[in-house]
């Protein structure tokens, strides 16, 4: 193909892609319902296949007989129940719920901080949660709080301790709220990772489990944690999806915000601590799955442009569906862990994106 | 803008403080009350690791079948017939249930680099070193599972079998005591009792022989070497392996710290080992790379030129070779040792 060619063709997909993008501006709607579809799709898929291979209509009778009580007339062995019921479906569910509570996160603290590198970890929740995790795992018994376990629980603790010690912190300097807060974040960070690096030499056998944690995944997702986790994950996200347009005035700074009648530090401390609670919650069933905070709300703000009342609900559905994809391509990949295939499917359709963009991105 | 002082007075702190106490708190009563019972089989005790509380009505050394067998965790693990299906979670345990000759029962093992006996090679792997595949062995429908203790099955993983149904039973051995009492466990739970037994009395025969055998020799300082590619790591002081070492007739250098493998090298000069065992000569550690090592010469071991290789995998795997690792471990140790070749079996 000669150059020109390649150049035509390439200027021609351009202006289709433009024309795409005008349309998913105008019409987000069709945009969520078209993503709500693909997550579907992708959550059948995922229950479908596996390790072990079971016949899809096998999987269908096993699920309208556990859902609706139906009895189809198809039989299958107890196993088979087991894998599909007590298995995949909540390792399913789990992986869309973090990937939804962790885009969230990540589309929330991106506005609030006004930076395009922020994470849902970024205020040092994912040191909290991994040294609550370590300091469960050198406790040397087992204790099972209400199915949720004791590695989850101090996940979940250190996870909002960091946060609010990290507030607290940032409230006593003298610089203005974001600047101070993302550098308390960091620092105390830095320090809750200095403690995570003493425990795990200080782990011996445990050392594994405690890097498990840090590489995160679904295998520990069962029905009783998923449901502990669910109820928190909605709730902060609600709080966070009912304030989209304050996080569009905070975007503007905190000052055009406060002009805008926002109550800056009320809104900051209450979209703050649902973004917590959210990514709280999800760290503590999975552990830390890094990417899927960062980039979904990029991908998600360069197709429909960067309101928050857009961003905000796609980012759910989008980030549900990047981890049910990733945890379903880390099994059939013989469990590897789920971030490697989220980055690996996630950052080349990022440099994608980027590539493609044609006006300045702002957040 | 957000740098003036606080307009009204805050409480949290304190309640974020209180907060912690509490979690803490309840962790440590829960720690002192409820689960903290590990069960340690008694030295000599020969027909059965079970204590005497918990023990089944049958006083025969193989009961029938249903059972309840106490694992090394402390739970109660209830077999209700003599298993058919089992998955096999530690490379230990494959060796085991082979010896007992109950090996074409295995439906699923671990990963092992060192495989024992080649007849398991063809057995589907189920899970590896740290983590375990639960849909794999559900698709399996085992009606036993033996996995290892000590996070050698991931705990979760453990956890998720039994949720879903499964017979989990636990070993682990921390000293060799258990590693008698582990083998007649898993006879007791395949219902092979009086073989568990009877293998386990031919290891302790031949521990008998060894200890026999070097009873009046002076005891070397033996530093037993796992790994020394980045830190230096040998046996930990309470160890497994510090025990081999010791009743192999050596007196084992040992890395100062109850569980923790890594050595200083400053440690291990003040030590001074006398002879010096590769347990990493499969990975290709000679003795002429030893000497070569920076800091090294000063030891009597190298001096003296007492570096030899050991078949490390029969040393430290809790299995029926046992015996057969003690005997070479002695004769790493005392190169002139006068053993019976059949060691008492």
């Amino acid at each position: 193909m000669t150059a020109a060619s390649a150049g035509f063709g390439a200027s021609r997909a351009r202006t289709r892609r433009s024309l795409l993008r005008e349309g998913a501006r105008r019409h987000p709607r069709a945009l969520f319902g078209t993503a709500v579809v693909a997550l579907a799709v992708l959550a059948v898929l995922a229950v479908g296949f596996g390790t072990v291979s079971i016949a899809p209509e096998t999987t269908v009778a096993i699920v309208l007989h556990r859902l609706l009580g139906l009895d189809t007339g198809a039989t299958w062995s107890a196993a088979s129940e087991t894998i599909v019921w007590d298995l995949r479906i909540p390792r399913v569910l789990t992986a869309a719920m973090v990937g939804a509570a962790l885009a969230v996160a990540g589309a929330t603290f991106q506005g609030l901080l006004r930076n395009p590198l922020a994470d849902p970890y970024v205020l040092g929740t994912a040191s909290g949660a991994a040294l609550g995790a370590a300091v469960a795992l050198l406790i040397p018994v087992r204790i099972v709080v209400v199915e949720f376990g004791l590695v989850h629980a101090f996940a979940f603790v250190g996870a909002l301790l960091a946060i609010t010690v990290v507030y607290r912190l940032s409230r006593l300097s003298a610089w203005s709220g974001m600047t101070s807060l993302l550098l308390t974040g960091y620092a105390v960070g830095s320090l809750l990772a200095a403690g995570l690096a003493m425990a795990m030499y200080l782990s011996g056998a445990t050392l594994r489990q405690i890097f498990a944690f840090l590489l995160g995944g679904f295998e520990a997702a069962t029905w009783p944690r998923l449901a502990i986790a669910l109820p928190l994950v909605v709730v902060g996200t609600a709080v966070i999806l009912w304030r989209a347009r304050v996080l569009n005035g905070l975007m503007l700074g905190e000052e055009a915000a406060a002009h805008l009648g926002v109550d800056v530090r009320r809104e900051r401390a209450i979209l703050l601590a649902a973004g917590s609670l959210v990514t709280a919650a999800a760290v503590a069933v999975s552990g830390l799955i890094g990417f899927v905070g960062l980039v979904v709300p990029h991908v998600v703000r360069l197709v429909v442009g960067p309101s928050a009342r857009a961003v905000l609900p796609l980012s759910i559905v989008v980030g549900a569906c990047l981890l049910v994809l990733a945890d379903l391509g880390a099994r059939l990949l013989g469990d590897i862990p789920v971030g490697v295939v989220s980055a690996l499917v996630g950052a080349p359709f990022f440099l994608f994106l980027l590539r493609r963009a044609q006006s300045g991105y702002e957040l | 803008m957000d740098a003036s002082p606080h307009p009204r007075p805050r409480h949290h702190p304190r309640l974020g403080a209180l907060l912690a106490a509490i979690v803490l708190a309840v962790t440590a009563a829960g720690c002192g009350t409820t689960e903290s019972i590990r069960i340690t089989p008694q030295p000599g005790a020969t027909g059965s690791a079970l204590p005497p509380s918990t023990a089944t009505p049958e006083p025969s050394p193989s009961p029938a079948f249903p059972v309840t067998l106490v694992d090394d965790e402390g739970t109660e693990v209830d077999i209700p017939a003599e298993p058919e299906r089992i998955v096999s979670l530690t490379p230990a345990t494959t060796e085991i249930l082979f010896a007992l000759g109950v090996g074409d029962r295995i439906v699923g093992r671990v990963e092992d680099i060192t495989l024992f006996p080649p007849e398991a090679g063809p057995i589907p792997e189920v899970a590896g070193f740290g983590t375990v595949n639960i849909e794999a062995i559900v698709g399996l429908e085992p009606d036993l599972v033996i996995a290892g203790g000590n996070f050698f099955t991931p705990p979760d993983g453990i956890e998720r079998l039994r949720s879903v149904g499964l017979t989990v039973l636990v070993v682990y051995a921390a000293d060799v005591e258990t590693v008698f009492a582990d083998i007649e466990l898993t006879g007791r739970a395949v219902g092979r009792g009086d073989e568990a037994l009877a293998l386990a009395d031919a290891i302790r025969a031949e521990f008998d022989a060894v200890a026999a055998a070097t009873a009046d020799l002076a005891a070397p300082r033996v530093f037993y070497e796992l790994d020394a590619t980045g830190a230096i790591y040998g046996p930990a002081d309470e160890s497994f392996l510090a025990e081999m070492i010791a009743l192999a007739g050596g007196d084992p250098i040992t890395t100062g710290s109850p569980d923790a493998f890594e050595i200083p090298l400053e440690r291990l000069i003040e030590a001074d080992p006398e002879v010096i065992l590769l347990g990493d000569a499969a990975y290709g550690v000679t003795a002429e790379a030893v000497a070569a090592r920076a800091g090294w010469n000063v030891m009597t071991a190298v001096r003296d030129g007492a570096i030899r290789p050991t078949e490390d995998v029969i040393i430290t795997r809790p299995g029926p070779r046992l015996g057969e690792g003690l005997r070479s471990l002695a004769l790493a140790i005392h190169p002139d040792l006068d053993l019976p070749a059949e060691g008492g079996g």
